[in-house]
């Protein structure tokens, strides 16, 4: 109800004024400041704002501002209530300090009561402690008159007692050689060694006087035990604790032990060289035990053991390695290996600081590649002796038959040998050595890397059997120099086909066959580094391969070509084509030719599948328009008759052999080559023509010049259609050209007659015939 | 690679033909000159000029010229000087001409003969002149013997200053004078190349065991030269190591006939052939060494040399020609008489 009267008659504006002063001094207080009861949002304004109601109890107090606060805001009954409140409050806190006074008295009071208590208690000691004094002073004189009565004694007993410890040590001195005696007797040589050391630094001292005998004997005595404790040591049969006790006690004696381990340790390193000699006379159980007993007889030789243990293994290897200088089976070299990795094992137990598994396991890793490079080897050097080596045996005159039995031989070879280095080579694999275990993906790279490689050099090889890249090739082929030695001339040309024929057949059979394997056994590997690949790429070597035997083909036929070519260079650069006289006969190069030609024809069959029979490439459209395909230069040899002007007959000659050429559609003679019979007769051929058409163009003939080779080439005809079973147009058409040619450069381009030639080819016919008729 | 017909075709020729020559001394035009071979006919010279615009060509000048022509060289000093090598039945000879003024209307005016070099007593094979400029010799080699010419072309004087005969075992077939060394002549013998200095006379080396229809000096490095042969296409030889070829290019599907260097760009090869094409090779010899190679190298070193090969002819190529103008222009000249000039500027641009 107060609440309700207390506001002050405070208009609305005056409030807003309030509430606006209030916000813009942002005080966190004034948070009831639209409360009606807020005397205090008033008293903020005022300089003691902290001052309120409630600050009663704070140290800032000021009576008089509280006093005048209350009267202010409080009405009448409010103050009257406040002064009853307020008037309890002091009573109470009156009580409370009469309470605390008293009770503080109360304890002053016991504090007197005790503190007078202890003075008197303190009063009856001082006399009790003066006695005491006088009592300790009288014990301690008599204390000391005892002391001294009894000192001379005491010193005489401990005199008698020094003397008795020396005569019991000399006694024991003297004893001494018996004592050891029996010791020896008793082998205890522990404790014999332990009187004599005891006893040594008296004998040192005194040994030259008074105790020479006994020292003298005790030496002897402790030789003897010298002596049998070396025995001990030497012997095997002694258990190695006996034996390294013996060593320990040797020691003790002062007696020179490394000699004695240098000899056992030499003793033992001829054991292991006689291990190598004659391997099955001292096992290595048994060298692993003696290895055990030296590890524990001579703590400190571990050193020269593991140079022992590693010097036994390298040398076993190195031992391998010579035996794999020759080929061998793979077969062996594991049972070798397996039996150094057994050794290995026993002797890794003993002595494991060695690290002779990893030593072993290098070595291993070194000889199985080095197997592997041997056996990639030995199988190219098989793959060239079965084109080559046969060759050597076969006589000129069987060679032709040969060549397919090389070629076979060496597909064979190729093959065969191969597929049985790479079962040989699993091998690694079938063994369940924990060695080969380790290695399997390195062995599995280097099967691949080594075909890789094989393969490459077997490309290699050809191309240089082959003799394409002679020994002035672009590039030093410093590494085959031994295969340059034998001159690549030696080769018979119908060899290269058949290297030729063995790319392709790598290509399409044996790379296959291998990747398969490849797959199949040695797959994975990755140890190389990702960014080499796999080590056999056989896309690579299928490309290479492909290459070379493209190569070799081209190679082969242009051997050919190039014999034909000297043949023909001789025919057209020796005579003088000017002055030729008329044709009797069909001249006699066309024989060689043809045997060449015969050749060629021979070598490739053997070697060559029979190619599909397929027209030429333009024969269909040059059949079907044959009545103006063929150039016009029968027309213009026709016109040849006619008495027109030199100089138009020839201009239009020309003009008409251009035109005839844009209705014709260019001949094709240069079409790739394919791995067929046909196809590398048919190249040979076009290309022997097309020389002999540019020899023509070189000359100027005279008319019986160009009848002369009108009459050669009319006899070409047949024999050269015969060769070549398909593609006849191409032939038609390049005897036309080097007709064409002959005409060009003839200064009197006269044809012979038909029946002439007919009569001068049948005739040459008629004599060839009787040529092979009569050797037979 | 094949090429479509991207040449322009100049048909002017009407004859067989085997020589076309760059007018080096021209140096406003691309020009070439070329020669007919025809037994029965005036030949002609014909002087063609590609078109400014090079879309075109057109002829110049067209000469009479009485005997077929073997060999044909422009003067690399005077645009109107040419020598030809000519036959006629059996006689021989060889002549420098010079181009008459075209004013005059004559259609087919004579050629002046300056001087006709006939001191030969064998088959003519060709004429040299220093390739590079000026210079008063001139080299003939005929079948038998090497001729040092000195030649005064203003007086017509043309006068033998030495001769050297290489025997009757050996049978010289053309050659060709070094760019770098005035005194060394490369001469095609049957067997060999044999080079000649000029101030002895005397065979200095020669490459061995190689049958060679052409060779061509590379203008830019000196010791190297290219040769085309029957056995293995085209190769590339240092002379100071004759034994060995620096590399050898495939060539062509028959015989290669002529090889030339690119006046300009390094190791950019022409070749043509009678299989009827013209190829562009390129390569480089010289500083990389070819031995200490590493695998990627060897990989880049496939790439194919061959740029690419122009196939649009109908008969077998005896002339080609780089334009010393527009070193990216050539010419060539198949046996039907037909000059197609190419640019290979597509071929360059890649590189």
């Amino acid at each position: 109800m107060a609440g309700v009267s207390t506001p002050p008659p405070m208009d609305e504006k005056a409030k807003r004024t309030r509430d606006l002063l209030a916000s813009f001094y942002n005080n966190t207080t004034n948070s009831n400041s639209g409360a009606p009861s807020s005397p205090s949002a008033s008293s903020n304004l005022t300089p003691r704002a902290a001052s309120s109601l409630d600050s009663i109890n704070s140290p800032s107090f000021d009576a008089s501002s509280y006093m005048s606060l209350l009267v202010e805001k409080s009405n009448l009954e409010g103050l009257l209530q406040k002064h009853v409140q307020m008037a309890a409050e002091i009573k109470n806190l009156d009580t409370d300090l009469q309470m605390l006074v008293y009770e503080n008295y109360n304890k002053f009071i016991s504090a007197t009561d005790t503190i007078k208590r202890m003075k008197s208690n303190i009063l009856g000691m001082e006399t009790n402690m003066e006695q005491l004094l006088a009592k300790i002073t009288s014990v301690q004189s008599k204390s000391d008159s005892v002391n001294t009565s009894l000192f001379e004694k005491r010193e005489h007993i401990e005199k008698l007692h020094r003397s008795r410890n020396l005569l019991r040590k000399v006694q024991f001195i003297y004893d001494l050689p018996s004592r050891l005696n029996k010791c020896i007797k008793a082998e205890a040589y522990a404790d014999a060694v332990r009187f004599f050391t005891g006893a040594k630094p008296i004998f040192e001292a005194y040994g030259d006087s008074s105790f020479q005998e006994c020292k003298r004997a005790s030496e002897e005595a402790i030789n003897t035990v010298i002596q049998n404790l070396q025995g001990k040591l030497y012997s095997d049969s002694e258990p190695i604790e006996a034996r390294a006790e013996a060593v320990v006690l040797l020691k003790q004696l002062n007696f020179p032990v490394d000699n004695l381990k240098t000899s056992l340790l030499e003793k033992l390193e001829d054991c292991l060289l006689k291990l190598e000699d004659e391997s099955k006379d001292v096992s290595v159980g048994e060298i692993s035990k003696t290895f055990r007993a030296y590890l524990i007889i001579f703590p400190d030789s571990e050193q020269r053991l593991i140079e022992l243990a590693q010097g036994l293994f390298s040398r076993r290897y190195d031992a391998v390695r010579d035996q794999l200088k020759k080929r061998m089976l793979s077969v062996d070299l594991l049972e070798l290996l397996g039996i150094i990795w057994e050794d290995v094992t026993t002797i890794d137990q003993v002595l494991p600081e060695a690290a002779l598994p990893a030593f072993s396991l290098e070595s291993t890793c070194s000889s199985i590649r080095q197997h592997i490079s041997i056996a990639f080897s030995h199988l190219q050097h098989g793959i060239s002796d079965a084109v080559t080596g046969s060759q050597s045996k076969s006589n000129e005159s069987r060679d032709e038959l040969d060549l397919q039995i090389v070629l076979e031989n060496s597909k064979k070879a190729a093959m065969q040998g191969s597929l049985d280095l790479l079962a040989e080579l699993r091998q690694f694999f079938d063994e369940k050595l924990e060695l080969l275990l380790k290695l399997r993906e390195l062995i599995t790279d280097w099967v691949q890397e080594g075909f890789q490689e094989f393969f490459q050099n077997l490309e290699k090889h050809f191309i240089l059997l082959s003799g394409s890249i002679t020994n002035n090739g672009p590039l030093g082929e410093s590494s085959h120099s031994d295969v340059l030695t034998q001159s690549p001339d030696k080769l018979p040309t119908g060899l290269v086909l058949v290297l030729s024929q063995l790319a392709v057949f790598i290509e399409q059979s044996v790379i296959p066959k291998i990747t398969e394997e490849i797959a199949a056994s040695f797959s994975g590997g990755g140890v190389r580094a990702y960014e080499y690949g796999p080590a056999f790429i056989p896309g690579e070597i299928c490309r290479l391969f492909r290459s070379a035997g493209e190569k070799l083909l081209h190679l082969y036929i242009n051997m050919k070509t190039r014999k034909i070519s000297v043949v023909l260079k001789k025919r057209f650069t020796t005579p003088n084509w000017i002055k030729h006289k008329e044709p009797r006969e069909v001249h006699m190069f066309v024989d060689i030719l043809l045997q060449e030609l015969e050749g060629v024809k021979i070598e490739v069959k053997q070697i060559l599948p029979c190619g599909v029979i397929k027209r030429h490439r333009n024969s269909d459209s040059v059949g079907s328009g044959s009545t103006n395909s063929s150039r016009s230069h029968p027309n213009a040899m026709r016109e040849d008759k006619l008495t027109r002007s030199n100089t138009q007959r020839a201009r239009s000659q020309f003009l008409e052999s251009h035109l005839a050429k844009l209705f014709e559609q260019k001949m094709e003679i240069f079409t790739k080559v394919e791995y067929t019979q046909e196809s590398v007769i048919s190249t040979v051929i076009k290309l022997c023509l097309k020389s002999l058409q540019e020899f023509v163009r070189l000359q100027t003939l005279n008319r019986s010049g160009y009848q002369q080779i009108q009459l050669d080439m009319e006899f070409l005809k047949a024999p050269l259609k015969q060769l070549v079973d398909d593609d006849d147009a191409a032939i038609d058409f390049l005897l036309k050209e080097v007709n064409n040619a002959a005409h060009e450069r003839c200064q009197d381009p006269i044809p012979l007659e038909t029946p002439i030639l007919d009569k001068l080819i049948s005739a040459k016919l008629v004599k060839n015939k009787d040529l092979s008729a009569s050797p037979l | 690679m094949q090429g479509a017909s991207t040449g322009i075709v100049y048909g002017g020729l009407k004859y067989q033909a085997r020589c076309i020559a760059d007018v080096r001394a021209d140096p406003d035009h691309t020009s070439f000159l070329a020669g007919t071979l025809s037994l029965k006919e005036e030949n002609e010279v014909h002087l063609i000029r590609l078109s400014p615009s090079g879309n075109e060509i057109l002829c110049e000048g067209l000469f009479y010229h009485q005997n077929e022509i073997w060999d044909l060289k422009s003067c690399p000093y005077d645009s109107r000087i040419l020598s030809t090598v000519y036959t006629s039945g059996e006689a021989y000879g060889a002549s420098v001409w010079k181009i008459p003024e075209i004013s005059s209307q004559s259609n087919s005016p004579q050629l002046d003969q300056l001087v006709s070099l006939d001191e030969h007593t064998a088959k003519i094979k060709s004429v040299l002149w220093w390739p590079l400029g000026k210079h008063d010799k001139l080299v003939t080699i005929d079948e038998r013997n090497i001729f040092v010419w000195s030649i005064d072309s203003s007086n017509k004087i043309a006068k033998v200053i030495s001769q050297e005969s290489v025997g009757m075992l050996h049978n010289l077939s053309g050659g060709a004078w070094d760019p770098h060394d005035r005194n060394a002549v490369a001469a095609i013998c049957d067997s060999s190349l044999q080079c000649w200095d000029l101030r002895t006379m005397k065979n200095a080396n020669a490459i061995e065991h190689a049958h060679i229809r052409d060779v061509d000096y590379n203008p830019k490095k000196q010791h190297i030269l290219a040769t085309a042969e029957d056995e293995f296409g085209i190769r590339l030889w240092d002379l100071r190591m004759p034994k060995i070829p620096l590399k050898e290019l495939p060539g062509h599907l028959h015989w290669t006939w002529a090889v030339r260097h690119n006046p300009d760009y390094d190791g950019l090869i022409l070749s043509a052939g009678t299989d009827s094409t013209v190829n562009l090779w390129q390569v480089s010899v010289g500083s990389e060494d070819s031995a200490i190679d590493s695998p990627r190298d060897r990989r880049s070193r496939q790439i194919d040399p061959l740029l690419n090969s122009y196939t649009d002819y109908e008969d077998s190529i005896y002339g080609i020609a780089w334009s010393s103008q527009d070193p990216s222009v050539f010419a060539s000249l198949s046996y039907d008489g037909r000059v197609v000039v190419e640019s290979v500027k597509p071929y360059i641009q890649r590189k």
